[in-house]
């Protein structure tokens, strides 16, 4: 008999052979599952231990307890989600599709934990004056786009204003200016990230259309602020 | 308390502005469900923009989602290539 701690085999199963066993006889249904955790385990320490630069102070002892946690738990949820499987890719894929997300989602909330929305507000003064001490030095408006670019500020800050409720407002705040993640905002809105992501377009849209009825087209704008 | 945007953050709201879109696009849900079969393609060398176009528009202005078909592409490349047999 293997030592299962020195290797499993990755034996290739079809899709039907996964779904099969993995709702079928006890002991079949034990193995797939053992399988299953140990390979989302390995895509996620490959994930947590490569391409996560902001994990490089943990040590590999650490990632692989990560690891294994997050394997446990998404191979739950896999099971949980059995049903919705169309088959469409392989069965492997998609059970990392669903290791992936609670990873990342919980690297998300971490990482977040401490954010909040309130601060973020339209009242008052958006936008500081538009002087030197908004640009660096390097890209320091010339004297014949300073107030040009003023002028641009002050359009935007109005758009910000007239155009989006104190909701969108946030939101676009939190995602488009301090790259918080849609998910960790659409928690803090009691919202959920797909109604978010809506609100998001909506705002967009809306800041778009208003800058436009101001006579402010993006590639005028682009190229104002990009020389 | 007020924000004060500074011209990185200018920068990133035009950015955003740029990249919306009139119509009404995918929105997270339903990307997550194309999320497997696309990223199983793209890990083998095909591009998102040939396959799925109303996906690949939905990465672009969608952080989230983008960060999680990066890593799930990542993960199936590391497959592929035998890189995750090394880890065990
Ligand atoms: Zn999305």
């Amino acid at each position: 008999m293997l030592e299962r701690n020195f290797f499993i085999p990755m034996t290739d199963r079809s899709n039907e052979q996964w779904l099969a066993e993995l709702t079928g006889a006890p002991d079949a249904q034990a193995r797939a599952l053992e399988d299953l955790r140990h390979r989302l385990q390995r895509g996620i320490f490959y994930y947590l231990s490569r391409e996560r630069s902001d994990l490089t102070h943990l040590s590999g002892q650490e990632l692989g307890q990560m690891a294994e946690d997050l394997a446990q738990d998404a191979t739950l949820r896999v099971i949980d989600n059995l049903d919705s499987f169309r088959g469409d890719s392989r069965f492997t894929t998609w059970a990392t599709k669903i290791a992936v997300r609670l990873a990342i989602s919980d690297l998300r909330r971490s990482r977040y934990k401490d954010f909040s929305l309130d601060g973020l507000t339209a009242e008052g003064e958006v936008l500081p004056a538009s002087t030197g001490d908004t640009f660096p030095a390097n890209t320091a408006p010339t004297p014949e786009n300073a107030t040009e670019r003023a002028d641009v500020m002050l359009k935007i800050e109005r758009a910000l204003r007239e155009a989006l409720t104190e909701r969108q407002y946030q939101a676009l705040s939190a995602v488009a200016l301090q790259d918080v993640p849609l998910e960790i905002v659409a928690e803090r809105l009691g919202t959920n990230r797909n109604a978010l992501y809506k609100l998001l377009h909506d705002a967009r849209r809306k800041l778009r259309q208003s800058l436009e009825a101001q006579g402010l087209t993006t590639d005028y704008m682009l190229k104002l602020f990009e020389e | 308390m007020f924000m004060s945007l500074h011209e990185s953050e200018l920068h990133k709201l035009i950015d955003c502005i740029v990249t919306s879109h009139y119509d009404d696009c995918l929105d997270c849900e339903s990307c997550a469900r194309e999320l497997d079969c696309l990223a199983e393609r793209v890990a083998m060398g095909a591009k998102i923009n040939d396959l799925l176009p109303e996906v690949a528009t939905h990465l672009c202005c969608c952080r989230d989602c983008f960060e999680e078909f990066e890593a799930l592409v990542a993960i199936l490349r590391a497959e592929n290539s035998g890189q995750l047999d090394a880890i065990g």
